[in-house]
């Protein structure tokens, strides 16, 4: 073995139990947030039909001419409140993403460095890991910047 | 009444944004993503493009420069609405000719004041 050769270097340091271990926990995360990506879009669909029902009558209210009453504009901030908040599953949707591309990287490079030719699953074709950071930097729901130029 | 051009891929951000322009009075298009509103944008005139960043085919980068380069877009207001937050992508965008660059998730009234200002 050289010493030179990075990839044989991680496999020499890498047993090979270790490294299926890590690549199947890698994995099953993986598997554990397209699923919470389902549920989180199932969830979001009755949420934004119950919203679009609640919009659409006050629509159908203000429509027929029906005075703008104190109660009316109250009904509205409480619906534009709901825009902001409903707009956590596209921040949801993109971080889910692109976390796990990451994870089905390093599970493909593991398997690719570590497992090689051992891999009964054959050799891994590894992904580019993005180089683009992470686009959802928000941690919390408050509303966003507005530059204008 | 203004036509405003809205777009994003994913179709609940397409349905808050189109919610909050159309209960400000906004006759809203809704395009899927750049490509689609490049070719909505080809067949008639709007008053002001909102559009996403991260978004297949084409982003919301590449459309703002596609539109300025079209004459019916030179000084039509193009804002990019987005979770991107960095400075090197809001001075990409401002390059490119964008009017102005709002992070996501964004406030309804907050939306609407920005529109009414930069709108003709």
């Amino acid at each position: 073995m050289s010493f030179d050769d990075p990839v044989a270097n991680q496999s020499a340091v890498m047993p090979l139990l270790f490294a299926a271990d890590l690549q199947d926990h890698l994995m099953t995360a993986s598997t554990d947030l397209e699923r919470l990506q389902r549920l989180l879009d199932d969830a979001c669909l009755a949420l934004i039909e119950g919203f679009h029902s609640s919009a659409g009558q006050l629509a159908e209210v203000i429509d027929r001419g029906h005075e703008i009453t104190p109660e009316l504009q109250e009904v509205r901030h409480k619906l534009f409140k709901a825009v902001t908040a409903l707009q956590f599953q596209d921040m949801a949707t993109q971080l889910i993403a692109h976390t796990n591309q990451r994870l089905r990287s390093c599970a493909d490079q593991i398997a690719r460095d570590a497992l090689g030719a051992d891999d009964p699953d054959g050799a891994a074709v590894v992904e580019n890991v993005p180089l683009k950071p992470n686009p959802v930097t928000q941690d919390e729901m408050d509303a966003g910047s507005v530059e204008l130029f | 009444m203004h036509s405003i051009l809205a777009v994003d891929d994913s179709a609940s951000m397409r349905q808050m944004v189109s919610f909050t322009l159309k209960s400000a009075g906004y006759n809203v298009v809704e395009a899927v993503d750049g490509q689609d509103a490049w070719e909505k944008a080809g067949g008639r005139s709007f008053d002001l493009v909102l559009t996403d960043q991260n978004m297949p085919r084409m982003d919301g980068i590449s459309l703002t420069k596609k539109l300025r380069e079209n004459p019916q877009f030179k000084s039509t207001p193009i804002l990019i609405l987005t979770t991107e937050s960095s400075d090197q992508m809001k001075q990409a965008g401002r390059a490119a000719g964008a009017t102005g660059w709002l992070v996501k998730p964004f406030d309804p009234n907050k939306l609407i004041e920005v529109i009414q200002k930069v709108i003709r």
